[in-house]
C-alpha cells in the first residue's frame, strides 16, 4: 500500500502582497508637484558692463600700455588687434554661410590668453548691422573655455596658488557703445 | 443600445478577489520621478518667453536673478511690461513673421542727442531709477556708513535674434544715460 504523499510539499507559500497605492498616491502627488514648479524656459545672461570713459584711465594707459584687446565684427570677418600693438593684428574669415567662424576665433583667443594669463578683458567693436544673435555667439567663444581647450593656469593675486581659469575672456565690453560705427 | 443576451451571456464576470497590478504603474511613475528630479530646475526671476520673437542660444550658465526687464518685441519696445516706444510700421511687418521683416527703426520724434537717445525709454527709465532709489532710502538697509544702499543699475534686455547691433546699441546708451550700468542680455541655456 502506497504512503500517502506530504502534504507539505503541495502547500503553496502564502503570497505577501504591499500595498501600493499609498506610495503611488505619493509619487502622482510628487510628480504633479514638481510639473507645475519647474521652470521649462531656462534663461542665461551675458552680462556686459557700460565702458566708462574718464581722462585719468585714458592716462593710465597710455603709460601702462595694456593689451585692451579688440575684436571688431565686420560684415564678412572678424578682426583681432590691440590698439598698442601688442598682438599682431588678425583677420578671420566668416564662414562660406556667412556666419562668423567661432571656431577659429575661440582658437585664436586661447592662444592669445595664454601669452597673456592676466588679461580678463575684451572689447567688442560691432557694427550696427551685426545681429544680436552674432553678438552672443561671439562672445561665447569669447568667454567659454571648454573642456576639451587646453588648460590655463593662472597665478590667483590674492591667494598666490595657482589656479586653473574658468573663463577665457570673462569680462567683455561693447567698445562703441557711445559712438558710431567708425 | 440593449445588449442582447447572447453578449450578456458572453460577457466575463470579474472575479471578487481581482487586484490591479500596480507594479508595472510604479515602476513607469518612478521612471518619471527620476527624470524630472534630474532635470529639475527652478527660476528665480520673473522673465518669461514672449509671443514672436526667438531668442538667441548661449553656452553660458549663470543664472539669471531677477532685475528691470526691457523687451525688444518686433512691434516695441516694452520695459517692466510697459509699452513704451514702438517702431516705425512697415508693410512688410505686417505679414506674419514680423519679427523677419521688422526694421526696427525709431521714429524721429522719438530720438534725441544725435538719434542716439531714445527719449520715451529715457524717461521710463529714470523713473524706474527714482522709484528704486526712494525704496532704498525708504528701507532699513543701510552700507557701512549709514547711507542708504546705492542703485545697482542692472537692466536685462530680452531681444529676439535678428534685432541688429544699432538698435541695441541705442538702449544700451539711454540706459546709460539714465545711469544704468551693467546690461544682462538674456539668452536660451543650451544644454551641455
Amino acid at each position: 500500500m502506497l504512503k500517502r504523499p506530504s502534504s507539505r510539499r503541495r502547500s503553496h507559500p502564502a503570497e505577501i502582497q504591499i500595498n501600493l497605492v499609498p506610495m503611488l498616491d505619493a509619487l502622482v502627488t510628487m510628480i504633479s508637484f514638481l510639473m507645475y514648479t519647474m521652470a521649462f524656459l531656462s534663461f542665461t545672461m551675458i552680462e556686459s558692463p557700460l565702458p566708462i570713459v574718464s581722462p585719468e584711465t585714458n592716462q593710465h594707459q597710455l603709460r601702462d600700455r595694456p593689451l585692451q584687446l579688440t575684436l571688431t565684427i565686420n560684415e564678412k570677418d572678424l578682426l583681432l588687434w590691440s590698439p598698442f600693438d601688442l598682438i599682431p593684428q588678425r583677420t578671420i574669415q566668416n564662414k562660406q554661410d556667412g556666419q562668423p567662424d567661432v571656431l577659429k576665433l575661440h582658437e585664436a583667443l586661447i592662444a592669445i590668453k595664454q601669452k597673456f594669463l592676466t588679461e580678463n578683458k575684451l572689447i567688442l567693436v560691432p557694427k550696427g548691422v551685426t545681429s544680436y544673435d552674432t553678438i552672443v555667439a561671439v562672445i561665447d567663444a569669447a568667454k567659454a573655455l571648454e573642456k576639451t581647450d587646453p588648460i590655463i593656469v593662472i597665478k590667483n593675486e590674492k591667494t598666490g596658488v595657482q589656479e586653473q581659469a574658468k573663463t577665457l575672456f570673462g569680462e567683455v565690453v561693447f567698445g562703441n557703445l557711445l559712438g558710431g560705427d567708425e | 443600445m440593449r445588449s442582447t443576451i447572447r453578449t450578456r451571456r458572453g460577457r466575463k464576470k470579474i472575479h471578487k478577489d481581482f487586484e490591479l497590478q500596480l507594479t508595472s504603474m510604479m515602476d513607469i511613475l518612478v521612471i518619471i520621478l527620476v527624470f524630472l528630479l534630474k532635470s529639475y530646475t527652478v527660476s528665480t526671476n520673473s522673465f518669461s518667453s514672449v509671443p514672436g520673437i526667438q531668442i538667441p542660444i548661449s553656452k553660458t550658465q549663470e543664472l539669471t536673478p531677477d532685475s528691470l526687464h526691457l523687451i525688444v518685441t518686433p512691434d516695441a519696445i516694452t520695459f517692466e511690461n510697459q509699452r513704451v516706444v514702438e517702431f516705425v510700421k512697415t508693410v512688410d511687418s505686417l505679414e506674419k513673421d514680423s519679427a523677419k521683416a521688422q526694421s526696427y527703426a525709431f521714429k524721429n520724434e522719438d530720438l534725441d542727442e544725435g538719434g542716439m537717445r531714445i527719449a520715451r525709454l529715457y524717461d521710463a527709465l529714470n523713473r524706474a531709477r527714482e522709484k528704486a532709489e526712494l525704496l532704498r532710502a525708504q528701507s532699513t538697509a543701510r552700507d557701512q556708513n549709514g547711507n542708504p544702499l546705492p542703485f545697482d543699475g542692472i537692466i536685462a534686455i530680452q531681444a529676439d535674434k535678428r534685432v541688429k547691433y544699432d538698435t541695441l546699441r541705442k538702449i544700451m546708451y539711454t540706459a546709460g544715460a539714465a545711469q544704468f550700468r551693467i546690461f544682462r542680455l538674456l539668452a536660451m541655456r543650451q544644454d551641455q
